[in-house]
């Protein structure tokens, strides 16, 4: 216990340093302009606009639900599955928007620690390899469902940043 | 008690033979061992040592020995022997030089006894073994080979080697069956060695191996003792590695090597080296745990050779072969690092040790050069010891090839002395400019460099190297350990590109180019680029322009792309479209705006327009521009005003109507804004009131003037409406008669333009504007007119004008109340008009009639002495010329007749030629000297005659027929009295000759007719000829006064000499009316030619004569021309005036004479 603050420091300190580099203002800014392009970036992929939204697909529960996230280590744990199941979707399509869930983690991160909010990086699924046999069966289904609730959670993150998220 | 202890010692016996059967194999040693075997019935009690026992009392101690020595022993038989012959062999070492060896006693049991290995040596044979385990640890191998001279045959050496490898992980294994054992074949060579494999699984290695050997030669069979080793102690590892030399800063020599790679344990090196030199000669071996070995105080010019061997470090092994021999030779300088490779900025070193004359330069004494053509300052130098020098450069710069020499050489100099061996310095400018660009659909980073910078350094390869860190960079970019490669490729423009895809938007990708070179490598300064600001957008899509109508402004509107989602500002480049566009720029900042509107000048042409974007916080790039967009003319406005128009009447008078054709221009676009559909001509007249007339496209309209007055007004209609501001125009019968224009003036300029001025009246009328109308006169040609500001006080008319025509220019002052009264003028100045074509012309005219005339007047010149010669170069004597005697030369029909006569005389031939015998005596030579210019001689026919011939004379009051005198004198005549200008034969004078008896008598004759002629104070012409000039054959001279006394006119024909000798008279000083200069010189014999001087006819002044040319000349054709009589000269002149001789050619001289005469005469005008 007594070495807890001096950890809870060294774990925040490479992300102070940021914080110190690029000013804040920045990283939300560039967190929202992030989160917009993710959506666009789904939105421009044809298959997904002509989803249906009132049709629910079931046997795909590992999937983020429309839960609200109201902090911000929910949200970072959100994106790490989604990110998880597009990482191994090993579609062109995802793969950008995979390498965008990276970046927006990390200032999901950043802003955590503007906070001093101790944001460890999620880890995602833990059961994710015994779903192996459900992804391959159905890869369609799963992009498909995983982009249009990803879009969904993102847009909502978008609304709950200006409000000013808690840890 | 003796059968007790035979019973203990057989005990003891049975316990060794079950020790030596079950466990005496021979450990293999790491070093080489050897097999010596001796066969039965040798006798070598003699041979043991001493102190050793025969006796098997002793055998207890001796299997001690033999235990501890480590020597096995059995017995080897002769199989082809047919007695049961045995071999007794055994191992021994250096080490341990005794040798057990087993015999069999009777019973066939085995014992032990101990022999020195030396009786072997003597009578048997002997074989080196060594056996060690590869350092792939896959493979054990025994090597034996044939030892000192072998007693027996060794042909058809064959060796097997038998082996078994126990499951059971002992040192000391049982020994197992016989036929247990593998056999292998060994690969012997002719020099009586060979060698074994056994292959050893990788997980037996430490398992006990017991083999043994059996040898057949020369048809005997050996059988060596059982081996066992483990192989893992007798591993002989490779000979290591890159081996190699150098010598390092401090002037030590540096051996270093690789260890072999497949070795499991560390190793241990022996390194043995020699160095030889003219000063020091050492050997030495050493042995390191590391891979390298530093030797102290190399030495220039010395040789160094090194062999480098591996062992195991802990534990038993054995060591490898020894590396080839590595030959490190130094110079007499010494450079270390002998090149460098480096980037700019940096600072870099170089050492030193120079050996002149077998002798080691002093550091102190030591001075460095640079391309041996700059000195290095001193303070760049440091001494490292007293052999050691070592030199500094900073800051280095970019080496600039030489040539094919890429780098700088270094020199180390021994005051003044350099070694021709020099170090390289290669500095390379690594500044490579890394630009990243990502796409518009930020998917994708292209980057960019270029290798220019760093082509000079041949060999070397180029990589591109980046680190991406999870979010932006770092504010001083640094090269990270941890780097991957990025495959580059070299685009035609000499860049090279790399593609990042997919990125990472906000990450920073921190990338240098590494430089390899075998020199070593270098990094290109680190850059750090973050895809998301090196954003280039797509173009805005959806661009549409139109001119919006009514406002009347350029309205471009436009769809940003869709990303990136950063606030975007917007350029707009708009421009009239055609071949060349002159783009206008405009920016909307605004980051949500998709329309702006610009202000254009015109409204009613196409214009093209393109849109690009950018972020708004001026992170990346300009979009390209969009696909051009363009406006569609059509109606913005209603027309600007109505057409300008002007009226043309036709009067008819005997209705007193006038028809009106009102005409108009059609509007441009600028004001009709931008099309017109049709025009209406509004009329108003105080009888009708108001109505109007529709026209459509045309541009005139007529209509009937019936009243006194009459306005009209044209409007322009398009889509939009009608025109608001028009042009009205009053016609009035009143107005037409206000006269308000004073004058007019029309000023050609040039073919394009007419200036047109005039002056006004004052009226009272507020004028509005002029109009003013021209077309040309006298033709039926279209009537212009044009519209003039009533400020204007002259006008510049811009139209084709035709120069040779007339124009009729009107000017129409219009007022308010109606149209006044024109101005008109018929034509410009045609005069100007040609007066400026002359003048352009003349620069051109005048050289050519200068030319021409030029031309002329040297045809006229050899005209003239192409006639003189055929006319007069042989006038014959009259008197020796049967046709020309009897007539008279003074009467100018004489001459006619003379001709004629002489015509008749000759039927044929030319006219032209025949004069010739004629000419002869009417050629007149003359000479003046007019002021300063000598004027040449002319020649004035006699042929010249005139209708009045007879009336006209120069001499108008003399009776004699005589002839006129040229315009000149005509001139000179009318001056005085116009009624004596009669001219009629441009000549007047001929000497004639006459009996020498009458000399005296004609002298005062001719003296007489002179003094008619020429000594008037009225300037009437003064001489005539005499009658009888002919008849007294006396030459006779003009001799014209001149200023210049002493310059005497060369010969000059007569008839002409007499012309242009009246022209001068009518040029001559008014001042000397009294004195002419022109006499007429009778000639008789010069008497006085002695004295040089001439008696003038009035003054009785003697004045000098040039008798040098004249008189001698005379004389001497008086010589030779026997008809030639010398003559008194009456010379009349005044005492201002000079003599002109005039010298006729009326003598019968030959041609020869003649062109003597002519040559002596040429010297006159010396």
């Amino acid at each position: 216990m007594r070495c807890g603050p001096l950890c809870r420091f060294l774990w925040l300190w490479p992300y102070l340093s940021y914080v110190e580099a690029v000013p804040i203002r920045k990283v939300q800014d560039d967190t929202k302009t992030l989160i917009k392009t993710i959506v666009t970036r789904i939105s421009d992929i044809s298959h997904t606009q002509a989803v249906s939204s009132k049709q629910r697909v079931a046997g795909l529960d590992f999937i983020p639900g429309l839960h609200p996230v109201l902090s911000l280590s929910r949200m970072d744990q959100t994106l790490a599955i989604y990110q998880q199941i597009l990482t191994s979707l090993h579609s062109r399509n995802v793969i950008q928007i995979s390498n965008d869930l990276e970046n927006l983690r990390d200032l999901l991160r950043l802003l955590a620690s503007s906070k001093s909010c101790p944001l460890p990086r999620a880890r995602g699924l833990e059961s994710f390899e015994s779903l192996g046999g459900v992804l391959e069966a159905s890869l369609y289904s799963t992009e498909v469902v995983a982009l249009s609730r990803l879009q969904t959670a993102l847009q909502d993150m978008l609304g709950r940043l200006d409000l000013s998220p808690g840890c | 008690m003796t059968c007790q202890k035979f019973c203990v010692a057989l005990l003891h016996w049975e316990f060794i033979y079950l020790t030596t059967a079950l466990n005496l194999a021979y450990p293999i040693t790491p070093w080489r061992f050897k097999l010596s075997c001796m066969p039965p019935n040798t006798t070598y009690d003699f041979l043991l040592p001493t102190g050793i026992s025969k006796n098997t009392s002793n055998l207890n101690e001796h299997y001690e020995a033999v235990v501890k020595a480590k020597l096995n022993l059995s017995t080897t038989y002769f199989s082809n022997l047919s007695s049961k012959t045995t071999f007794y062999c055994c191992f021994w070492s250096k080490e341990d030089k005794n040798c057990s060896v087993h015999a069999d006693n009777i019973d066939g049991k085995d014992f032990v006894s101990t022999v020195n290995s030396l009786v072997f040596q003597q009578i048997g044979a002997n074989w080196n073994i060594q056996c060690w385990m590869k350092e792939d640890l896959k493979l054990f191998i025994c090597y034996m080979e044939s030892l000192f001279k072998n007693p027996f045959k060794t042909y058809d050496l064959k060796v097997h080697l038998l082996y078994v490898l126990p499951e059971v992980l002992e040192e000391s294994p049982p020994v197992p069956q016989k036929s247990s054992f593998q056999i292998v074949q060994c690969n012997c060579s002719v020099h009586d060695s060979c060698e074994c494999h056994v292959p050893v699984p990788t997980a037996k290695l430490n398992h006990t191996l017991l083999l043994y050997l059996k040898i057949k030669s020369g048809g005997i069979n050996f059988q060596s003792p059982l081996m066992s080793v483990q192989p893992i102690n007798v591993v002989k590892p490779d000979p290591p590695l890159d081996l190699h030399m150098e010598i390092t800063d401090a002037g030590h020599l540096r051996i270093s090597w690789s260890s072999p790679t497949l070795v499991p344990f560390q190793l241990q090196y022996q390194v043995k080296y020699s160095e030889n030199s003219s000063i020091n000669m050492r050997k030495a071996d050493e042995i390191v745990s590391t891979t390298s070995l530093l030797i102290d105080s190399v030495l220039p010019g010395s040789s160094y050779e090194v062999q480098v061997r591996g062992k195991r470090l802990d534990g038993p092994g054995i060591w490898g072969d020894w590396s080839t021999p590595l030959i490190f030779t130094t110079q007499d300088v010494v450079y270390f690092p002998p090149k460098i490779l480096t980037s700019v900025g940096s600072n870099v070193s170089f050492h030193c040790i120079y050996k002149s004359e077998n002798k080691i330069v002093s550091s102190k004494k030591i001075v460095w050069w640079l391309n041996l053509a700059e000195k290095i300052p001193p303070r760049q130098y440091a001494v490292v010891g007293d052999r050691v020098s070592k030199v500094t450069f900073p800051h280095l710069n970019a080496t600039k090839p030489r040539g094919k020499f890429t780098y700088d050489a270094v020199y180390c100099c021994n005051q003044q002395e350099c070694h021709h061996r020099y170090a390289e310095l290669y500095v390379i400018d690594v500044n490579i400019n890394i630009s990243c660009e990502t796409d518009g659909y930020l998917t994708k980073m292209t980057c960019r460099w270029s290798a220019n910078a760093i082509q000079s350094l041949m060999g070397s390869t180029l990589q591109l190297r980046y680190h991406r860190s999870s979010l932006y960079c770092s504010d001083v970019p640094s090269i990270h350990p941890m780097s991957e490669p990025k495959d580059c490729h070299l685009q035609r423009d000499g860049f090279y590109e790399c593609i990042f895809q997919p990125i990472f938007l906000l990450s920073g990708y921190t990338m240098w180019i590494k430089i390899n070179h075998s020199l070593g490598s270098l990094d290109s300064p680190p850059t750090c680029v973050v895809p998301d600001s090196v954003v280039k957008p797509l173009p805005p899509s959806s661009v549409k322009a139109e001119i919006t109508v009514e406002i009347g402004l350029l309205k471009i509107s436009w769809e940003k792309p869709v990303f990136p989602e950063n606030n975007l500002k917007f350029q707009i480049r708009y421009g009239l479209n055609g071949k060349e566009v002159q783009w206008k720029m405009y920016e909307v900042y605004e980051a949500k705006s998709k329309s702006a509107s610009v202000l254009v000048p015109d409204l009613c042409a196409v214009y093209a327009v393109q849109v690009r974007c950018r972020r708004l916080d001026g992170l990346g790039y300009w979009s390209n521009w969009s696909s051009p967009a363009y406006t569609v003319v059509m109606d913005i406005k209603v027309p600007t005003r109505g057409p300008e128009f002007w009226r043309i009447i036709n009067e008819d008078t005997t209705k007193k109507e006038r028809n009106v054709t009102l005409l108009w221009k059609p509007l441009m676009k600028n004001d009709s804004l931008c099309s017109v559909r049709k025009y209406v001509v509004k009329h108003h007249t105080s009888r009708n009131g108001t109505w109007s007339e529709d026209v459509g496209n045309h541009t005139k309209s007529t209509f009937l003037w019936t009243e006194q007055a009459h306005s009209v007004t044209v409007l322009a209609v398009n889509s939009i409406g009608a025109s608001f501001v028009n042009f009205n125009l009053t016609l009035s019968w009143l107005m037409s008669k206000v006269n308000s224009v004073q004058s007019l003036s029309a000023y050609p300029l040039n073919s394009s333009c007419v200036l047109l001025s005039w002056t006004l009246l004052p009226s009272d009328y507020s004028l509005m504007y002029f109009v003013t109308e021209w077309k040309i006169l006298n033709e039926d040609s279209e009537v212009k007119w044009l519209r003039i500001p009533p400020s204007v006080k002259k006008y510049y008319i811009h139209d084709h004008f035709i120069p040779i025509e007339k124009y009729q220019f009107s000017l129409y002052p219009v007022f308010m109340e109606g149209v006044g009264k024109p101005k008109i003028i018929n034509s410009f100045p045609q005069d100007d008009i040609e007066k400026h074509q002359h003048d352009a012309g003349l620069y051109v005219i005048v050289p050519i009639i200068i030319s021409s005339s030029i031309l002329l007047l040297g045809t006229l010149l050899i005209s003239h002495q192409r006639m003189k010669k055929l006319f007069w170069e042989d006038v014959p004597n009259p008197k020796n010329c049967s046709w020309a005697q009897g007539l008279n030369f003074q009467k100018p029909e004489t001459f006619e007749h003379l001709f004629i006569k002489h015509t008749e005389s000759v039927i044929f031939g030319p006219l032209l030629l025949e004069p010739e015998t004629i000419s002869e005596d009417i050629s007149v030579d003359t000479s003046w000297k007019n002021k300063d210019e000598m004027v040449p001689a002319t020649m004035v026919s006699v042929l010249l005659t005139t209708p009045d011939l007879e009336k006209g004379s120069v001499c108008t009051h003399d009776q004699h027929s005589s002839a006129n005198f040229s315009e000149l004198e005509s001139t000179v005549i009318a001056r005085e009295d116009e009624n004596r200008r009669q001219p009629s034969v441009r000549y007047a004078t001929l000497l004639g000759s006459s009996k020498s008896s009458e000399i005296d008598d004609e002298q005062g004759l001719i003296n007489s007719s002179v003094s008619k002629c020429f000594s008037s104070k009225d300037s009437q012409p003064k001489g005539s000829f005499s009658n009888s000039s002919w008849e007294i054959e006396t030459q006779a001279f003009f001799i014209l006064s001149d200023q210049h006394p002493n310059i005497i006119s060369p010969h000059l024909p007569f008839s002409e000499g007499l012309d242009e000798l009246l022209k001068l008279e009518g040029n001559f000083p008014e001042e000397n009316n009294g004195e002419r200069s022109v006499y007429y010189l009778g000639v008789t014999a010069i008497k006085k030619r002695e004295t040089g001087v001439f008696l003038t006819d009035q003054s009785q002044v003697l004045c000098p004569f040039p008798a040098h040319c004249l008189f001698t000349d005379i004389r001497i054709l008086q010589d030779s021309c026997s008809h030639l009589v010398e003559n008194n000269f009456n010379l009349e002149t005044s005492g201002q005036k000079t003599f002109v001789s005039y010298m006729p050619q009326f003598q019968i001289c030959s041609t020869q004479t003649q062109k003597i005469m002519e040559n002596k005469m040429c010297d006159l005008t010396v």
